[in-house]
């Protein structure tokens, strides 16, 4: 391997000096003249269909542009959802409806002058309802004669919207009677993951307006700008060229900004009003009428062999998809698809589940996707596996982990809404990984021995998880790459970068391919009229599926900057090479700087832009493994749980940026710390949230993170660019049970509902079972 | 909302007189924090009151008096506040929210604004805190406990609180609180002191404990318990059960009361432990 | 209407607000478009600004309040041209993800690094405890202030404004 000069170099973020300086470079931090100010009308009812809605009074109140709701907009059905095509989520969302499905559901939208006057605005709007019963446990939802949620007839792709349910999976491996039959030891277990939510500290928002040509432009804070321009166009009825969506740098999305939740109404009322409009969630609209991870039901049945070798899977989920089933059918496949490979050794496998409807906030895309409720519950179930079976949980899990050149029967049956495809795995270094977060972690010498330090009992758990790297067969990512005169370089990309810093990775692969410092490179992202198409930064793509569609990218413009010096140094092609900025003959060591041949191609000889485009679709998608270890101290007078140590080993192929990496990895770990913790989004008896604000969500503070460390242990991923893999989801999957696996080593209580809170602790501890 | 106008008091008289003719559409604002968090929408007029002279924190004797619109951080980082009591109002102050908003909060604020699940309150009460105001008629004084017994949201309708005065203890006060994370308000809190006689029984002792969700309220019969004792951890488990007994306890959306009432004797055992090392330390 | 003067990154502004606007609205008004909105409840410290040195949530201050006094926002720090080094280490240490908190972050980091130039880390986390990071995990901003004070201590923070 040659040696690299930026692959995995602690270059400088691309955006970073804008960011470090404040500079105005988020969605609302341009002033538009003319600017309206839009708001939304939430539904007060979980469940109710709109009688009579008059916004006369509303319309009459000076400083008021419009007032759009159902009666007044082309009914279309769409979703949210902003995924590959075919769209894998049911067409069950409408601009706006004559029926609400959930507290917070849009009921109708006000632009005006200021955001007083909108709000104004909005308390003007009569609306009488008829409410309908609804639909607020999960359990209940398909239960004969529960209320149907959808019951619109011109709703699509629902999976039995009579009952209630959005979508459902049942996937079979060998026989799994047969399997825990001929199981030595079977264990069973139930986790039930929560309402949680993302809190990116940039609510959701947008700017719409008509450009000079009187095109649409929607300048907004999302992960997908190309599926907002092709939903919107939906919703509205409008030729998709006729719109521009640009994403400029995004406070957080962590999957909330995979939904179209706002760029359809603004982009509504800019049409209507022919003014800017901008839109903002608060905080509170975001807790109530943004997006959640699904909460879910799983349940887990293991059978193993004496020895310790898994025979058989089921696992069982229950997801509730509250409103609408955005991300529902996906989400719910992730549950399986992103875990049980990674167990891959047990012949006899059942995945099985359905994600329903109810009159609650709506659940969408939230990093770990499904794969993260999967493994909360697998992961508890493989620590009471280890302990039934006495055998260490560390080495049960050595023992039946994927390797590098084994496959899952999984890969094949379970794709993006519909079938997979047979994968092999490439690069696999979560053995190594295991044992240097046991290391680090102390596991030998910490387990099982509670140690006490006054109150405070110590107690360690560990977990692992893989994740992927992209959607195989449906992402896609497109690069083009142009040279300028002077010899520096345009990368242009429809890659969305959120924060992750991905900008930044895919101009260290441009720059490695092409010879080049970072800096000669200059990004432009995320722009459907500038850039080439992406399908967005989600699902772990952006490093591997653009990256690769960078490398094909730089590649090809590496042979024009070849073809162009070989005319002036005289010598073929093949012996010269791009280094540090310039082509030099391999043979001679004479060379000539990139900027003559830039120079040269546009104004001397046989002129033309040296520019190429590539695209690449994944054709598979290599999981990125890790390992979690956490010691925990319990106060087993109060239950309160402090994380003193967390340890996260990943492998995520060759890191191309190892620090942003870690960050990755950091940053997942602390959320999935809070989650288990902390978060839960509190519903009311009528399907309201009670705590929707952060001071009674809470989300965790530098105060309250541990010692973490991470490692990084690279692989070569053959497919990857540079050998990379993803890194962003798969370290959210591990926090939730390697906590509640040490929570049972120091104090001997399983919890197998987040967040583990003092009370729950406690009640565990003071339990008889336990205080035996 | 519909502020007309926003006034500098220039001293107590200012902001009486202004309050008094907003006739009720008036409010006063020293950190600005739950004014600004919660606004009545008939308010017309904001009244500032940061430069009326009422932010000083002052030793009179072994008393310490601190004006309302001292900011929590003010009173965190005092000298004064640090040598009062072994420095366990500062250690309180450190519980309460977050640095920036300390900087902004007054103690006068928390005192008027007496959130069920605040810190202050509990250990004002313990402490036996008085507050000072200034009506039409005159200036007034009550404990701070005695006040909350009254209709005081009423009384600062029409009156600006001026100092909060608190006496001098021969003795040491600790507090606890247990709460979801760093920042984060308390789902159950208390404070508690103890003094000692010369034979070493203990001559006097203050518990209170707080956001039980309900606000702070002082356990009387928990100190009759402990007045006269020896101190010994027998003694601080029997009074954390007592205190778990006679405290209203309920549920909320942050805690059950089932939980409460089993960490109430934890944390006020605590706070006597701790309160009688200090003291003991003391001899 | 009502006019106030006040001091704003160190230049005089006299202008007119709102008696009941926020100062983080003025602020974003007067082009200090660092000054993020996060929560408008005091919760979030996105929109973390000094006042007279001091930390304090723009969105919970009245704009009134700053009359007469200094307001400094990170524009007042540093610029892309000479950003301070508060700002080099945020970036060396990769303590920037999405930068929304970024600003916030680095002011009261730097009121940390005034009054104390040797924190402990766990000091660094006390001091930034108020201000929410869902990116970071705060490992990284952690690195980054002690970087900026060690810096400091060395000698290497060239200028003050």
């Amino acid at each position: 391997m040659a040696e690299r000069k930026v692959i995995g170099k602690p270059v400088r973020k691309v955006d970073g000096i804008p960011l470090a300086t404040g500079q105005p470079v988020f969605t609302l931090d341009v002033d538009l003249p003319g600017a309206a100010v839009g708001k939304v009308l939430h539904s007060p009812h979980a469940h109710a269909e709109i009688v009579r809605i008059d916004t006369s009074r509303a319309e009459e109140l000076p400083g008021v542009l419009c007032v759009l709701h159902h009666g007044n907009v082309p009914r279309i059905p769409y979703t949210t959802a902003g995924q590959g095509w075919p769209e894998p989520s049911p067409y069950d969302s409408f601009l706006f409806d004559r029926k609400v499905r959930f507290v917070g559901d849009r009921v109708a939208a006000v632009a005006a002058e200021s955001e007083e006057i909108a709000d104004e605005a909005l308390r003007l709007i009569e609306v009488e309802y008829r409410v309908l019963p609804a639909v607020l446990d999960p359990e209940g939802a398909t239960a004969p004669g529960a209320p149907v949620i959808h019951d619109e007839e011109d709703a699509r792709g629902i999976h039995d919207p009579q009952r209630n349910i959005a979508a459902a999976i049942d996937i079979r491996v060998g026989e799994i009677e047969r399997g825990f039959s001929e199981s030595d030891v079977v264990v069973e277990t139930t986790c039930e993951f929560p309402y949680v939510q993302h809190v990116p500290l940039e609510p959701h928002c947008v700017i719409a307006y008509l450009d000079e040509e009187d095109r649409l432009v929607i300048r907004t804070s999302t992960q997908v700008p190309f599926h907002v321009r092709r939903i919107v166009a939906r919703a509205l009825g409008l030729p998709l060229s006729r719109i521009r969506v640009i994403k400029p740098r995004i406070g957080g999305g962590f999957g909330t900004k995979q939904e179209i939740i706002l760029e359809d109404v603004a982009a509504a009322l800019a049409l209507r009003t022919r003014r800017p409009v901008v839109m903002k969630y608060t905080r509170e609209e975001e807790f109530v009428a943004a997006r959640t991870r699904h909460p879910m039901k799983v349940r887990v049945k293991l059978g193993a062999k004496k020895d310790g070798k898994l025979h058989a899977i089921e696992m069982d989920v229950l997801s509730n998809t509250g409103a609408y089933g955005t991300h529902s059918l996906t989400v719910l496949s992730n549950v399986g698809s992103k875990t049980l490979p990674l167990y891959n050794k047990a012949p006899h496998i059942w995945f099985h589940g359905k994600a329903v409807y109810t009159n609650l906030p709506v659940a969408g895309a939230y990093r770990g996707y499904g794969a993260t409720q999967g493994y909360f519950a697998l992961e508890v179930a493989i620590d009471e596996l280890a302990e039934k079976l006495g055998i260490d949980p560390l080495e049960l899990r050595l023992k039946n982990h994927i390797r590098a050149g084994e496959t899952s029967p999984i890969f094949e049956k379970i794709g993006e809404g519909r079938e997979g495809k047979a994968q092999v795995i490439r690069s696999c270094a979560l053995e190594e990984c295991i044992r240097e977060g046991a290391k680090r972690i102390g596991w030998s010498e910490k387990r099982g021995k509670r140690l006490r330090d006054g109150p405070w009992v110590h107690g360690v758990g560990m977990a692992i998880a893989m994740q992927g790297s992209g959607i195989t067969d449906i992402d896609m990512g497109a690069a083009t790459i142009m040279m300028n005169e002077d010899g520096t370089f345009r990368l242009l990309v429809g890659a969305t970068d959120l924060g992750t810093g991905s900008d930044t990775i895919l101009a260290q692969i441009a720059a490695e391919t092409l010879g080049v410092p970072v800096e000669a490179i200059s990004v432009y992202s995320s722009d459907t009229d500038f850039t080439p198409f992406d399908t967005g930064a989600y699902a772990s793509s952006t490093t591997y599926v653009s990256g690769n569609a960078v490398l094909l990218a730089a590649r090809k413009v590496r042979e024009e900057i070849l073809r162009v010096a070989s005319g002036i140094l005289g010598e073929p092609p093949g012996e010269l090479e791009l280094r540090d900025g310039r082509v030099v003959s391999t043979r001679t060591g004479k060379g000539v700087p990139f900027a003559e041949v830039g120079h040269r191609a546009m104004y001397v000889t046989d002129q033309r832009h040296i520019i190429a485009s590539a695209s690449f679709v994944p054709p598979e998608s290599p999981p990125p493994f890790a390992a979690f270890f956490a010691e925990v101290a319990v106060d087993v007078e109060t239950g309160r749980v402090r994380v003193v140590k967390f340890v996260g080993v990943a492998d995520c192929g060759t890191p191309i940026h190892p620090r942003l990496a870690e960050g990755q990895l950091e940053g997942a770990i602390v959320q999935g710390i809070g989650h288990a913790l902390y978060e839960e989004m509190l519903l009311s008896k009528r399907g309201g949230v009670r705590n929707p604000n952060l001071f009674d969500y809470r989300i965790p503070t530098a105060a309250d993170v541990p010692d973490i460390e991470v490692v990084l242990i690279p692989s070569e991923e053959p497919t990857g660019p540079y050998g990379a893999k993803s890194i962003a989801e798969v370290g959210i999957n591990g926090p939730a049970p390697a906590i509640a696996n040490a929570i049972y080593d120091a104090v001997g209580v399983r919890l197998y509902r987040i967040p583990f809170t003092p009370d729950r602790v406690l009640s565990g501890i003071c339990s008889p079972a336990v205080l035996k | 909302m519909a502020i007309k106008r926003y006034h500098y008091a220039r001293d107590v008289e200012e902001a009486l007189s202004l309050l008094l003719a907003y006739e009720g559409r008036g409010a006063l604002v020293a950190g600005g924090v739950d004014v600004a968090r919660g606004l009545p929408g008939e308010i017309e007029g904001l009244i500032d009151i940061t430069a009326a002279g009422l932010s000083g924190i002052s030793r009179e004797g072994g008393r310490l008096v601190v004006g309302a619109t001292a900011t929590l951080e003010g009173i965190r980082t005092s000298r004064e506040v640090k040598a009062y009591m072994g420095g366990f109002l500062s250690e309180v102050m450190g519980h309460v929210a977050t640095l920036s908003l300390r900087n902004m909060a007054t103690l006068g604020g928390a005192v008027v604004s007496a959130h069920p699940w605040a810190d202050i309150p509990t250990a004002l009460i313990a402490l036996g805190a008085e507050a000072v105001w200034r009506n039409e008629e005159r200036t007034e004084r009550a404990p701070v406990e005695e006040l909350y017994a009254r209709p005081f949201r009423a009384i600062f309708r029409r009156a600006v609180l001026t100092e909060i005065r608190l006496p001098a203890w021969d003795g040491a006060f600790a507090f606890e609180k247990l709460s979801r994370n760093a920042g984060d308000i308390a789902l159950v809190n208390c404070a508690c002191g103890l003094g000692l006689d010369a034979e070493g029984k203990i001559a006097w002792a203050r518990v209170a404990v707080g956001a039980t969700p309900y606000r702070a309220e002082r356990l009387v019969a928990v100190e009759e318990l402990l007045a006269g004792e020896v101190p010994s951890e027998a003694l601080w488990e029997e009074a954390g059960h007592r205190a778990a007994a006679e405290a209203r306890v309920g549920d909320d959306m942050r805690a059950s009361a089932e939980w409460r009432r089993a960490v109430i004797p934890v944390i006020v055992r605590r706070a006597l432990e701790r309160a009688g090392r200090a003291v003991m330390g003391d001899r | 209407m009502m006019k106030i003067y006040f001091e704003l990154n160190g230049e005089p502004v006299y202008t007119e607000i709102k008696p009941g606007e926020m100062l983080l609205d003025l602020l974003r008004r007067l082009g200090m478009k660092s000054v993020k909105e996060g929560c408008r409840t005091g919760e979030c410290g996105a929109c973390t600004v000094l006042l007279d040195g001091k930390p304090i949530r723009s969105c919970l201050t009245f704009a009134a309040k700053a009359k007469g006094h200094r307001i400094t926002t990170l524009e007042g720090l540093g610029t892309p041209e000479d950003p301070h080094p508060l700002q080099e280490a945020f970036l060396e240490a990769g303590a920037v993800q999405c930068g929304f908190c970024t600003p916030g972050m680095i002011l009261v980091a730097y009121h940390l690094l005034s009054h104390n130039p040797d924190p402990s880390p766990d000091e660094v986390r006390a001091a930034i405890s108020g201000n929410l990071c869902r990116c970071t995990g705060y490992v990284k901003i952690v690195d980054a202030v002690l970087t900026a004070a060690r810096w400091k201590r060395e000698g290497k923070w060239r200028k003050e404004r």
